[in-house]
């Protein structure tokens, strides 16, 4: 996934009614690449066939 | 009673319960003797958003009378605490740290808050925390919270007046609340111990959330013993919290000193050794286990793969359900926001569908990846932290560029959210000190439900050891 752009992020938080600043919008950018790049190696992984659930329900001693 | 007034001031919970339940100290010359403190130490702490001295003395003062009657004595009876102002307090206004919460005072107490009042504790008010439970706040709205080891550095967070109150004696015992570390972490910045009890163990009832599926009440302590003791207080199924388990709860002090002979530890390879660790931080922590096979547990190296990726992994999730939680004022009141919790907030809300979901499998895979582990181990053994307690002004400031954020958000968040991610119980424990006298801290993570174990273990290494024995400056 190619990084986003300060303007892309802008128009993104504008269609969600998200109020977000000039001064802010920089920073978001910044998080929001960041966090999509520390997770970017976890797409080879085989992740088809894993459910998406917390794991709710534990039994005691798992 | 020959001590004087600091000795008293860092008694731990169940030795100040003995002493009033054997008529030695009264209630409210505890009660009295924290307020005393609170008010000639706090200004420079800011441990307390609020403190309520009436109210407290009021309970003290009941307290005592029922000492003096005979009557039934909780198990906390007599004892000063106080709560992350997170909790619902039924009178007593409940900011969540915030400036949108500061005229909130709620008509009912948390579950938590009425299982500690009916153990006979006396409530003394509500601790400081970083803006809504979240981490990152750059001006606290309530004042800097600081570490009361160095006044320069980072008390941790998010439950940072929690650990700062019980480490400078300005409360027996307290509540915080884990959602990603957020209790863990103020524990081991401050030098006490903090406990993060199974997700579902606890009500989160009256605890404003941040996210359902890891938010978890827990208590911060002098001691082990304390930790098992508030334990028993706020553990067990709540009506109010559907969520909340119906399994059994366990009497946690009964099997306290059964020491660890025979137990597996698994010391965590990536965390403990990793490249992120601080060669301090390693030494205290391999020294921890070296003490633990001393005490007749069995430890060996164990490799957890997805731990590296466990701080990313979580906020992903964790902040994409605090979006949920706060878009309305986001939309409505951002400029009441700190910034660096609007930032958060804000980045958590544009998440891509895709990259939550893959957050969502991963999570699923390192549940899967700690549970077998912890069926070949009684328990996992690592730091708490990957550094000692940093300078508050190393995390002000804007972010001008993305390689800063693994540095600021996700490194350290890998050394506390694997066992949020899992749901499973974790405690910290000081293991030392660094060469510029900040608190180094042991973590121990357990199975589903066995806090039991966590404890014992965490309490044989504290036998053991000299740590939780010392104060920090100035707080005499």
């Amino acid at each position: 996934m190619s990084d986003l752009t300060t303007e892309q992020v802008g128009a993104l938080a504008a269609a969600l009614g998200l109020p977000v600043t000039l001064d802010d919008l920089a920073e978001v950018t910044h998080r929001l690449n960041a966090l999509i790049e520390a997770l970017e190696p976890l797409a080879e992984l085989a992740l088809d066939t894993v459910e998406p659930v917390p794991g709710l329900g534990e039994p005691p001693g798992s | 009673m020959t001590a004087d007034g600091a000795d008293l001031a860092f008694l731990s919970a169940r030795r100040i319960a003995a002493l009033v339940r054997e008529r030695e100290v009264s209630p409210v010359e505890m009660t009295r003797l924290y307020l005393e403190r609170i008010e000639r130490l706090d200004s420079r702490l800011c441990a307390y958003i609020t403190v309520v001295p009436e109210a407290a003395l009021e309970t003290a003062r009941r307290a005592e009378t029922a000492v003096m009657r005979g009557a039934p004595l909780g198990p906390l009876h007599g004892v000063p605490y106080a709560v992350k102002d997170q909790f619902d307090t039924a009178g007593v206004r409940t900011t969540s740290g915030s400036r949108i919460r500061e005229d909130h005072v709620p008509t009912e107490d948390a579950t938590t808050i009425s299982r500690l009042n009916a153990a006979g504790g006396i409530l003394l008010g509500k601790l400081n925390l970083t803006e809504f439970a979240l981490g990152g706040t750059q001006q606290f709205p309530f004042g800097q919270p600081r570490n009361p080891w160095d006044l320069d550095h980072d008390p941790g967070g998010s439950s940072s007046g929690s650990g700062i109150a019980v480490a400078a004696g300005l409360c027996a015992a307290s509540l915080g609340e884990d959602t990603g570390g957020s209790v863990r972490s103020p524990a081991s910045f401050c030098g006490v111990v903090g406990l993060r009890p199974t997700w579902s163990r606890v009500s989160r009832h009256g605890s404003f959330p941040l996210s359902w599926s890891m938010d978890t009440p827990g208590p911060l302590a002098r001691t082990v013993e304390d930790t098992a003791w508030l334990l028993q207080a706020i553990a067990g199924y709540d009506a109010k919290d559907p969520l909340s388990s119906r399994a059994p709860v366990p009497e946690y002090a009964r099997t306290l000193g059964d020491g660890v002979r025979g137990l597996r530890i698994g010391i965590v390879r990536e965390l403990t050794f990793g490249p992120e660790t601080d060669a301090e931080v390693r030494e205290a922590v391999i020294g921890a286990a070296r003490c633990l096979e001393r005490l007749g547990a069995v430890t060996e190296e164990v490799s957890l793969p997805l731990v590296p990726f466990a701080g990313a992994v979580f906020m992903a999730l964790a902040d994409s359900d605090g979006a949920g939680v706060h878009h309305r004022w986001l939309r409505t009141r951002a400029g009441d926001y700190d910034q660096g919790t609007r930032r958060r907030l804000l980045t958590a809300s544009l998440i891509p569908a895709a990259i939550q979901q893959r957050a969502a499998r991963v999570r699923a895979l390192l549940r899967a990846e700690m549970r077998a582990a912890l069926a070949r181990h009684d328990l996992l053994l690592c730091p708490t932290a990957h550094q000692a307690a940093p300078p508050i002004a190393a995390a002000r400031g804007a972010i001008t560029g993305r390689h800063e954020v693994a540095g600021r958000f996700f490194t350290r968040r890998s050394y506390v959210t694997p066992a949020a991610l899992a749901g499973l119980p974790a405690i910290a424990v000081p293991c030392g000190f660094t060469e510029s006298g900040l608190p180094l801290s042991l973590q121990l993570i357990g199975r589903h439900f066995e806090e039991a174990t966590v404890l014992r273990a965490a309490h044989a290494y504290e036998r053991g050891s000299e740590w939780s024995r010392r104060r920090p400056p100035g707080t005499t």
